[in-house]
């Protein structure tokens, strides 16, 4: 771990000039992710703008959207009652990631930001792209048994760890953004996060030293509250990420779905929204849910799943993942 | 408990009462010291640089950047390093002798630096460059060209004729078992504070067997042992890996006198997993043939390992194999190959533990082609006596492991039939196995001090024994006490130095049995030495009651010691002794996810004289948790290309957390066994996770109607 200098940021303008000023500056949130890196050697920067006394700690009701700061604690964010009224599945996500200890000190704008858990991106004497670019990707021969089955390229084949994305991203999420000068931006959560291409030294499309301030949920996504689940699938009940996770919500009106929202974990470089699920289980009505049509909206999604050496059981495992999920978050609403 | 106790009479009972850790206090305050918890003076860090290639040798090393960097006091490499002697008193991890690499993450560099923070930025500036030869990684590969392994401890075991048996028998079953490399990974990573005065080294460092590291330690700095002191009241857990001394405890005190100061030098958890050994992975082919009752007539239990390649270390899976049936003909082998890792070497129940999941799975295999109750079947198969060496059992309660088990575990319940149980999305299994782990006494010494102040009499026990974390303390305090019939608060034990008589080590579940006996010896020694002084008494006969206080003062003694050198029992070598486990699981499978949850585990032992059901209790605990963690999750995974291990952290070396673990009931059945040792005492160290895995792995097999016969069985492998 090298030097480095400390600051606490006081107003965001000066934060975020600091940060896009010095490329090797970075935002401290929580300190779980990017601690671990720097002790890793993976990250290296010279400099630590803390942000975690910004005013942006609330959670909040402000018209037509809840909006989540982004320095507010994981923990804190699950456990708040608009979150539990109105988006239990986001509730559910963020409590299924990590350990209650490290849900206290993560916050939302962390939880986005945090990078990929593939091994050869820690360890600093395996070659990687996301790392080290121009370096080759240690995990496309290597062992990828946690790998993507979808969107990856020949540079990168990683995934987005991230649990609370995945909600999000079914909840069609904003996240707002502040720059250097000022200025600020609305990124649809679909656009937030990017696929690995040519650049997967790049998670996702903020500019240097923009700062992400609220995660801003529009209220029309909490009519799929009663009807939403999700599921996470990994190699120990708790504290380990997903193999495969599943945000599924549907909004039931007179019998049939009027809206369904289905999107995928730690199967991609971005929490993977599944349009053809989507697409296929909108205005079904409820009678004509079943296995079988169940079973066809998945298969229309993982149609195109590219998996690598070692990740084949995703797909299926996939499949099973979501067709549970769905029938979870439709409870009574189906006969199994 | 009705058990006899070994004295008689006594006011204070502690021998087989569950009595409170006594070093609990401090571990939960925080005071109890650790090795690199001591206060040195003057201390520097130290931070070990690692090899990134598995093979070749060290062509040039740039330390230019490190050695100015601020703090660092010294950067050793082998170019300027002192010339030690390794040769065979460690059990691996280079120490700086030469530029050959034999594995991927071998000590290459030691920086030191007045702060750890100092170190470790200067190690990470030193550049290596390297002549890379071929790595021998990719087990896959090796394994197929695997030979004899020379070790003499692994020739071929040859019973009867187990082709012919075989080849003639009714019901057979030929099936491959394969355990991956595990490591122990116990709590406290490996770290140490070496200092010298002069010619005599101290070391502040965990060690299971004190008196082997003041050896190893002694040899490799060309040393009188009385000049190696090493210093280790606690330990936070070793599992084998702090069995032997390996190059970091060396390399410790290289920097130490390099530097000439004091060095602390802790083991990163990365850095565990190429510096302290590990398990090797094994590849178990199991033969067994029966007849058509179910009598066992061949087993062949035929084992492919790897090995370091300065190592030929080779746990003896095939020991299980050889001693837990009654089965005339067997055959027990073991091939080699030699890998580019860290040597392997002792992990909790070595051998035992993987040797038994192939032998205990197999066994439910056969069960179930025999349509015959897999508890029926290893009844049936009993032997009388020890078929390894034809000798007698000096206790064995396999038989009452598994009844008893049977009735806590509602084994009557269950389906023989795969899939017959289901809950919403779970199926429903159960499982069961057997364990078992020789049982030893090792010549270990001690010293008991008593110290009188009018009627008040304080007692110290001191040997150079060790405790990992699993009570060693508090089972001396209670013989101590007992023995000399005073309260527990009376007594101090001090253990974990090597200035102190020498013991045996806490490996291979000699521990309890070897220091609880040298204890109970030098304190029955005491009363007697005192009777025979007391002006009052007839001499050494061991009137009832004691009150060492009253001989004391008879015979006008304010202080008093003694010591013993006890040593095993003559006849215990002319019998078989180990100790036994019947394990029994149900596990839910999730149908759709693969998700598995042993909801429910029974774990009987059999150990001989239990000193204290609570300490032991949580022993058998360990194993079943850590058993658990074998069947379901524990991988560590090499890189096939370059012999890196890919599971650095516990981020992708999963063990069980709390949500994995449901219900464990732990019980033992009464064993009185005068041939073993004196106290009858047998250990249970290693015993509680032998039996663990196989019993989970059948029954996954049971609820689901797979087979998998490849540990861990993670939720991909269900699909
Ligand atoms: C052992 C372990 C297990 C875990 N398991 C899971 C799991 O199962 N599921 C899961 O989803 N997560 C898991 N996590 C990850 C955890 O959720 C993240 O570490 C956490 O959310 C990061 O938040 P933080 O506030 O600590 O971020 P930090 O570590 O402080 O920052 C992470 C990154 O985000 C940047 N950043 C922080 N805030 C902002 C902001 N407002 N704007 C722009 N950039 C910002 C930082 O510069 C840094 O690059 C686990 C972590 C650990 C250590
Ligand atoms: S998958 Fe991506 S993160 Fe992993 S090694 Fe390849 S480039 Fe690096």
């Amino acid at each position: 771990m090298r030097p480095f200098k400390y600051t606490r940021a006081t107003d965001v303008a000066a934060a975020a000039k600091t940060v896009s000023t010095n490329r090797e500056a970075a935002f401290l949130a929580g300190g779980t992710n990017l601690l671990d890196l720097m002790k890793e050697g993976v990250a290296k920067p010279s400099e630590l703008v803390d942000i975690s006394g910004l005013a942006f700690s609330k959670i909040r009701s402000s018209g037509n959207v809840i909006s989540i700061g982004s320095t507010a604690k994981n923990s804190d964010t699950a456990n708040h009652a608009l979150i539990r009224r109105n988006f239990p599945m986001l509730s559910q996500a963020i409590l299924a990631g990590a350990s209650a200890q490290i849900r206290n000190m993560a916050t939302n704008g962390g939880n986005l930001m945090q990078r990929t858990r593939c091994t050869y991106f820690y360890d600093v004497n395996m070659p990687c792209n996301k790392r080290e670019p121009g370096s080759g990707c240690g995990a496309m021969e290597g062992i990828n048994k946690g790998h993507a089955i979808f969107g990856w390229s020949d540079k990168c084949i990683a995934t987005n760890p991230s649990d609370m994305s995945v909600a999000l991203m079914a909840l069609d999420a904003v996240v707002k953004v502040s720059g250097a000068d000022k200025k600020q931006r609305s990124i649809a959560f679909a656009d937030f996060h990017r696929l690995p291409g040519d650049t997967p030294e790049k998670d996702n499309t903020l500019e240097p030293g923009e700062m992400i301030t609220s995660i801003d949920i529009p209220m029309s996504s909490a009519g799929m509250a009663a009807n939403s689940y999700y599921l996470k699938v990994r190699d120990r009940a708790s504290y380990a990420f997903a193999l495969v996770s599943v945000a599924a919500a549907f909004e039931i009106k007179g019998g049939s779905v009027a809206k369904a929202r289905v999107a995928l974990g730690s199967v991609s470089h971005k929490p993977w929204r599944c349009d053809q699920a989507e697409k296929l289980l909108t205005g079904k009505s409820l009678k004509d849910l079943n296995d079988a049509s169940l079973r066809a909206a998945v298969d229309a999604e993982l149609m195109d799943a590219k998996p690598l050496e070692h990740n084949g059981y995703k797909v299926e495992l996939a499949r099973r993942a979501m067709v549970l999920a769905f029938k979870r978050a439709l409870k009574s609403e189906v006969v199994a | 408990m009705s058990e006899e106790k070994t004295v008689k009479n006594r006011k204070n009972k502690f021998i087989g009462e569950n009595v409170n850790r006594i070093d609990g206090i401090f571990k939960v305050t925080g005071t109890a010291r650790f090795a690199t918890d001591w206060p040195v003076a003057n201390v520097a860090y130290a931070v070990i640089a690692k090899a990134a290639t598995a093979a070749g040798t060290i062509s040039g090393i740039d330390s230019a950047a490190a050695e100015k960097a601020p703090g660092v006091i010294g950067v050793i490499t082998h170019k300027n390093a002192p010339k030690l002697t390794p040769a065979g008193n460690l059990s691996g991890g280079s120490v700086l002798q030469d530029a050959k690499i034999e594995f991927f993450g071998q000590h290459s560099a030691v920086v030191v630096a007045e702060t750890f923070e100092q170190a470790q930025a200067a190690a990470e500036m030193i550049k290596f460059t390297y002549a890379k030869a071929e790595a021998r990684v990719n087990f896959d590969e090796l394994i197929k060209t695997a030979q004899k392994s020379p070790s003499p401890a692994r020739a071929d075991v040859v019973r009867g004729d187990f082709e012919k048996a075989y080849s003639a028998a009714e019901h057979k079953l030929d099936a491959v078992y394969e355990t991956p490399i595990e490591h122990h990974q116990p709590m406290e990573p490996h770290s140490t504070i070496a200092m010298w005065e002069g010619d005599n080294l101290t070391i502040y460092n965990p060690s299971q067997v004190v008196m082997g590291m003041r050896g190893a330690m002694a040899t490799v700095f060309g040393l009188k042992p009385e000049q190696v002191r090493v210093i280790t009241p606690h330990i936070g857990g070793g599992f084998g890996a702090k069995g032997g001394a390996w190059g970091n405890t060396a390399l410790a005190a290289m920097a130490a006198k390099v530097v000439k100061r004091p060095v602390k030098l802790a083991l990163t958890r990365q850095q565990m997993v190429n510096s302290v050994g590990l398990r090797q992975k094994n590849v178990q082919r199991m033969r067994l043939g029966a007849d058509a009752t179910g009598k066992l007539a061949a087993i062949a239990h035929e084992t492919s390992t790897h090995t370091g390649t300065t190592s030929q270390f080779v746990e003896g899976c095939g020991d299980v194999s050889a001693m837990t049936y009654a089965v005339p003909n067997s055959l027990i082998s073991y091939k080699t190959t030699a890998m580019n890792v860290i040597s392997p070497t002792f992990v909790r129940g070595p051998g035992k533990a993987p040797g038994s999941f192939a032998l205990e799975c197999a066994i439910d295999e056969l069960a179930y082609s025999l349509k015959m109750d897999p508890i029926e079947f290893r009844l049936k198969n009993e032997p009388d006596k020890d078929p390894a060496n034809g000798r007698p059992w000096s206790s064995r309660s396999v038989v009452e492991c598994l009844r008893r088990g049977s009735e806590m575990f509602g084994w009557k319940n269950r389906k023989m039939e795969p899939r017959q149980v289901r809950n919403g999305e779970f199926l429903v299994g159960s499982g069961v196995a057997v364990g078992s782990y020789p049982a030893r006494q090792q010549g270990t010494s001690a010293i008991a001090k008593l110290t009188r102040k009018g009627t008040d009499v304080e007692a110290t026990v001191e040997l150079a024994a060790s405790d990992l974390g699993t009570g060693t303390h508090t089972i001396l305090a209670q013989i101590a006490a007992e023995t000399l019939d005073l309260p527990i608060s009376r007594i101090s034990v001090k253990i974990g130095d090597s200035s102190l008589p020498p013991a045996a080590g806490s490996v291979g579940s000699v521990g309890a049995a070897s220091f609880s006996n040298a204890v109970s010896e030098v304190c029955l020694q005491c009363i007697s030495e005192l009777q025979a002084r007391s002006p009052k008494s007839s001499g050494p006969s061991d009137p009832v009651p004691v009150n060492v206080a009253e001989l004391m003062s008879e015979a006008n003694l304010t202080e008093f010691q003694t010591r013993v050198d006890a040593r095993p029992p003559a006849q215990a070598g002319q019998y078989s002794s180990h100790s036994f486990n019947a394990n029994f699981a149900e596990v839910w499978v999730n149908e759709q996810t693969g998700m598995i949850r042993v909801n429910r585990m029974v774990a009987v032992t059999g150990a001989g004289r239990i000193l204290n059901p609570k300490t032991t209790r949580s022993q058998i605990l360990g194993g079943c948790i850590w058993g658990i963690g074998m069947a379901l999750h524990e991988e560590s995974i090499l890189d096939p290309r370059w012999g890196n291990f890919v599971t650095r952290t516990f981020a992708d070396y999963h063990i069980p957390v709390n949500l994995d673990i449901g219900t464990i009931d732990v019980a033992f059945v009464a064993e009185e066994d005068k041939i073993v040792n004196k106290l009858g005492v047998k250990g249970v160290g290693e015993v509680g996770i032998v039996g663990v895995a196989a019993a989970v792995a059948n029954a996954v097999f049971n609820a689901t109607g797979k087979r998998i016969r490849k540990l861990p069985i993670t939720p991909d492998k269900l699909m």
